[in-house]
């Protein structure tokens, strides 16, 4: 699903990815680990086209990125959802809106975009106040409802930055949860944290990363 | 449909967003505009005094004493015919001296003295108004001093060129003072889609990372840029109305413009219905300027 082959990434001269390989399979559940500045969030910007490698290639879903024309990113990235650490939401829209829009992205009919959109939001445990503004919700619900923006186009690849780094134990649990329901349904989940509970609580394979070069790839434990 | 109505609310939501933005977008074009209006109407005005100073241009043909009745009518059948033509008045030897008696009564010796009828007959041409041009006349004049019975042709050539370059010259300073409010206009407008733009760059980013195309994140700025140049035409054309009224009963030029024409006249719909689509095509170009310089928008 996701292959890199020998990926290297500079900024302004410094190394932020070494020579990086690696492969993630179809349907996998994989964390990519390590301090920060170890190059997690750069690896996962090069997957949904957001950075260009200095070297090497990279392919998802069988499509080579670096060759990939700019007009064809948009429709990249509407085969993965993202998550970010600060959720990124629309402040002005509702929770609804704030899901939709992903959707109305695509110019699916209304009817089947509510239905899709509610799905989603019954999935996350926010199908009850879809019509609030995220701003009156706390960071665990925002988080959710940023899954839900992620999830609600049926993605192939959900590529996760540190989703958990402003939530506290119980709501991180709660995230890690919901991203195993979503795996269960057959989506490739990559979730970069450095947040060693996190790592802890589910067991699957670990893409360790220390400036800039993949340093262990565990699998996951029987 | 559902995509066509999310971009409609975008623009709509954008300029609830921003009001001060909105309102100060819309004031300006609409002084800017008003700019235009009042030089189109001056135009227009000026072009319809020249044009009726135009009308006025007439040509003289003189005929030689020699010339025989049939030769003169022959003549004015065929200038009846000629489309360059639109009146043909014979003014016979007779009529020329009489009419010279009644208006110049004190010169009666002059005449008294020359014993015979010195005026010749002629023919007093209206010009039709597709050809009141300097060129056409100057065909018309030359064709007709070619004859063997005319003497001479006579025309206020100076009168003709100087309406002309007049014109001329009007159109061309329209030209340039149109193109630099026009050029202004742009200006304001991508300003003020930029300050939305810049308002609006995190939602940008989000509508990147979600999939939305280039064309999708565009669309409701473009529609803004259009709806606040158009809104500030429409507008533009009422503060034109109101300046044309003011100018029309206060400074009493009822009847005609400085004593020359038919009085003044406002903009025609149609070129009313043209400001409004000016302002719409400028809104548009102004928000596609702004968006040319956003990283964000083009990647």
């Amino acid at each position: 699903m996701i292959e890199l082959y020998h990926v290297s990434k500079r900024y302004q001269g410094r190394p932020a990815l070494q020579d990086v390989t690696l492969k993630i399979e179809k349907g996998e559940f994989v964390y990519l680990s390590g301090a920060s500045g170890a190059g997690k969030t750069t690896l996962l910007r090069m997957i949904f086209r957001a950075e260009r490698p200095d070297e090497g290639h990279i392919l998802v879903n069988n499509r080579n990125l670096t060759e990939l024309k700019e007009s064809a990113v948009p429709y990249l990235r509407r085969s993965m959802g993202i998550i970010f650490q600060d959720f990124r939401l629309l402040p002005r829209k509702t929770v609804f809106e704030n899901v939709a829009v992903t959707l109305k992205v695509v110019g699916l009919s209304e009817g089947l975009l509510r239905r899709k959109v509610f799905e989603a939001l019954r999935l996350v445990g926010l199908d009850d106040v879809p019509k609030v503004l995220p701003p009156a919700l706390s960071a665990g619900e925002q988080q959710r409802i940023c899954l839900a923006r992620a999830i609600v186009n049926d993605p192939l690849i959900l590529l996760a930055d540190e989703p958990t780094s402003s939530l506290d134990a119980v709501l991180s649990a709660e995230i890690l949860n919901l991203l195993k329901a979503v795996n269960l349904r057959g989506t490739t989940v990559v979730v970069a944290t450095h947040n060693p509970n996190l790592l802890g609580r589910l067991n699957r394979r670990m893409i360790m990363l220390q400036h800039g070069r993949v340093m262990d790839s565990q699998a996951a434990q029987a | 449909m559902t995509k066509v109505r999310y971009l409609l609310s975008e623009a709509y939501d954008n300029i609830k967003a921003n009001r001060t933005t909105t309102v100060t977008a819309v004031v300006t074009t609409a002084f800017t505009m008003l700019g235009m209006g009042v030089f189109l109407l001056l135009y227009l005005n000026i072009q319809s005094v020249l044009s009726s100073l135009h009308e006025e241009i007439k040509v003289i043909v003189y005929f030689r004493d020699s010339a025989t009745l049939s030769a003169m009518a022959e003549l004015r059948a065929k200038l009846r015919e000629d489309p360059t033509v639109s009146g043909v008045e014979f003014v016979s030897r007779e009529q020329a001296l009489a009419s010279f008696r009644s208006r110049f009564p004190s010169e009666e010796r002059l005449l008294n003295g020359l014993g015979e009828n010195p005026f010749p007959a002629s023919l007093v041409l209206k010009i039709g108004p597709r050809f009141r041009t300097s060129q056409a006349v100057a065909d018309l004049v030359s064709r007709l001093q070619a004859l063997p019975e005319i003497e001479e042709v006579l025309y206020n050539r100076d009168l003709m060129e100087n309406l002309a370059a007049g014109l001329r010259y009007l159109r061309l300073l329209g030209l340039l003072v149109g193109g630099v409010l026009a050029v202004s206009m742009v200006t304001i407008l991508a300003n003020s889609i930029r300050l939305t733009l810049y308002a609006r760059r995190d939602d940008i980013e989000i509508l990147r990372l979600i999939g939305a195309t280039p064309e999708f994140i565009k669309t409701p700025f473009l529609l803004e840029g259009a709806f606040l140049g158009g809104i500030g035409a429409a507008c533009s054309l009422l503060l034109l109305r109101a300046v044309f009224g003011f100018a029309e009963t206060k400074m009493a030029l009822h009847g005609s413009f400085w004593g020359l024409g038919t009085g003044l006249s406002f903009l025609p719909l149609r070129l009313m219905g043209g400001m409004v689509i000016l302002g719409v095509t400028l809104g548009f170009l102004g928000s596609m300027v702004s968006l040319g310089h956003i990283r964000d928008v083009r990647r």
